[in-house]
């Protein structure tokens, strides 16, 4: 079926506000709930805090008080779409366990995307993130067995392995090995516009969700995990956002960003098991559909251009979430000892990495290893999940 | 789920030098057990359960007597903090005498089980976020050594898993009801406090 969000009206305006009553949604069960339910609401939020900033970075830049008014309703409704989104979570669950889907997300969604992704630089650059995103999932994994004595499975129900990936010592590199080359705007598939904006969203959300509740943990080893962490997301955003063309106009990307959370609320409400979660995705899409219709006419006033000269004539294959284990166990096979030099990768640590490795680290082991140390103390084993069998690379498996 | 399983706390590695600590890993372990009740059958399940009612009653019973008398006391406000607490553990253990009396296999068993899962992870939230919050605040190390110390002497009156040579039924019989093994947690909670 073809869906072209242009040709679509939704619901006007001025009838999304949402009073108190519509805002107290019902959260989700943790301990019932499909896994990926939990990681579409966890990616919808990343999406919708982006465009709330993204609005506010536009305002800041827009003299035009009647265009400043114009975003400040439609940011007002975004907000409350947030809300609406994220408070689907439960307060039952600790920061942790959201922890631990967090890292499902950015494992199973930038598997999805690397697979899609039509250019192959692109790709190279999410198959580059998520084995890193992999190597988090298990630490923090081990993070929680620790304290809450239970196991990640319970969150990611075997739909996604836990192991090791790139050994997250090793993602600290120098800042300017973080700055990918971008796409040019007017050869690159629309797809990819759609794809660098997602995976940029959702490593923006997972960086100030680690900065901001990484302290509320008393144990160090917790607090110190954070930090680390914390500060690789930061590289990651930094990696994915350079992807993006800068030679956008703000208009366009402005066009793009409404375009997106028409495409993921079309691709959720698609694939979701959840009833209640699914009327959400409709409703918000309903809403979206008018939002990305009034970015289109602040476009075609601001830059004299048509969206339709932008954007995919119709809305890309849905964005799917569904276990990536084979495919993840190629990279972890084949790309496990990649680091970045300039816009590129090399196998060999080279002088700048080495550099910065030996002044974060100062001759210790970094928090990522000493979880697993202590882990250890404490069970005498690992936490893992391997599901189909052995850690493709020999050096990885469990002594 | 994997063949991995995690030992209950005191049974693991750590030092349990911090009763906070210990109590969250506790919260972990009820909720595998409420998973393990929940994932097996006929003679398993009643095994499973008798664990799980074992360890609620134990842990609870720690909690009552260590950790509510320290925040009633050193902690502003601390009497509605608990008193919060206690009706939320009273309403958890009405449901689970309703439960003790039930037969595991009776088809009316598991959506009340499932109810005493979503009192009991809502009371343990509470708890984690408005009492040991307080506690590691409001305490130094010593302190949360001893208080640790008791609860462990609590669990001592409970072992989750059948002890070797002792079988899980003989084990059963010798722990009795669990109005009974309350009190005898209480006493053992309150040697080990050095009160009488």
């Amino acid at each position: 079926m073809t869906f072209n969000p242009l040709e679509q009206r939704g619901i006007p305006l001025d009838r999304q506000l949402r009073s108190w009553r519509e805002l107290n949604v019902q959260p989700i069960d943790p301990d019932r709930c499909d896994p990926y339910t939990r990681c579409r609401i966890i990616t919808m939020n990343g999406i919708e805090v982006e465009a709330i900033l993204f609005s506010h970075q536009l305002a800041r830049n827009t003299a035009d008080q009647e265009v400043k008014r114009q975003l400040a309703r439609t940011r007002y409704i975004e907000a409350q779409q947030q809300k609406v989104v994220n408070w689907l979570l439960p307060g039952v669950s600790s920061v942790l366990e959201t922890t631990i889907a967090y890292e499902q997300v950015a494992v199973d969604l930038t598997a999805w995307v690397a697979r899609m992704e039509p250019d192959p630089y692109l790709k190279q650059a999410y198959q580059f993130g998520v084995l890193e995103d992999f190597d988090h999932l298990y630490r923090y994994a081990n993070l929680y067995e620790m304290i809450e004595h239970r196991k990640a499975e319970s969150i990611v129900d075997n739909l996604t392995e836990v192991m090791p990936g790139r050994p997250t010592r090793y993602h600290h590199r120098d800042p300017v090995d973080n700055v990918r080359d971008p796409y040019d705007k007017d050869a690159t598939n629309p797809l990819s516009k759609l794809h660098a904006l997602t995976i940029l969203s959702a490593e923006q959300q997972t960086m100030n969700f680690y900065m901001n509740t990484g302290p509320t943990y008393v144990e160090p080893i917790a607090r110190q995990l954070y930090q680390e962490i914390g500060l690789i997301e930061e590289e990651h955003v930094t990696h994915y956002e350079s992807l993006v063309d800068p030679g956008e106009t703000w208009w366009e990307q402005l066009v793009n960003h409404e375009y997106n959370e028409c495409y993921l609320y079309y691709s959720f409400m698609e694939q979701e098991s959840d009833p209640r979660v699914k009327s959400i995705w409709e409703l918000h899409l309903n809403m979206e559909l008018e939002h990305l219709h009034i970015a289109c006419d602040l476009m075609r006033r601001h830059d004299g251009r048509e969206p339709q000269e932008v954007l995919a004539p119709e809305l890309p294959n849905v964005l799917t979430f569904e276990p990536n284990k084979q495919y993840l166990r190629e990279l972890l096979d084949t790309q496990m000892d990649l680091t970045t030099l300039g816009a590129g990768y090399v196998r060999e640590a080279h002088e700048r990495f080495e550099k910065m490795q030996e002044q974060i680290h100062g001759g210790e082991a970094p928090p990522s290893d000493r979880v697993m140390t202590e882990h250890d103390e404490m069970f005498g084993r690992e936490y893992r999940v391997q599901t189909e069998g052995e850690h493709p690379d020999p050096a990885q498996r469990e002594k | 789920m994997s063949e991995l399983r995690t030992p209950q706390a005191g049974d693991d590695q750590a030092p349990d030098i911090d009763v906070v600590a210990l109590l969250m890993r506790q919260h972990g372990d009820i909720r595998n057990l409420f998973d393990e009740v929940e994932q097996s059958r006929g003679e398993e399940r009643r095994d499973a359960f008798r664990r799980l009612v074992r360890l609620l009653a134990v842990h609870e019973t720690a909690e009552e007597e260590v950790v509510h008398p320290f925040v009633r006391r050193a902690v502003e406000g601390g009497e509605q903090v608990v008193r919060d607490r206690l009706a939320e553990e009273k309403s958890a253990k009405e449901t689970l005498a309703a439960l003790d009396d039930m037969d595991t296999d009776d088809p009316k068993f598991m959506p009340r089980l499932m109810q005493l899962r979503t009192e009991v992870q809502e009371h343990a939230r509470a708890e984690e976020r408005y009492e040991f919050a307080h506690i590691r605040r409001s305490t130094d190390v010593t302190n949360l050594a001893a208080m640790a110390k008791a609860v462990k002497a609590a669990e001592a009156m409970a072992p989750t898993r059948p002890h070797p040579g002792v079988e899980s039924a003989t084990a059963n019989v010798a722990l009795g009801p669990v109005a009974a093994l309350m009190d005898r947690t209480k006493d053992a909670v309150r040697k080990a406090m050095g009160k009488s």
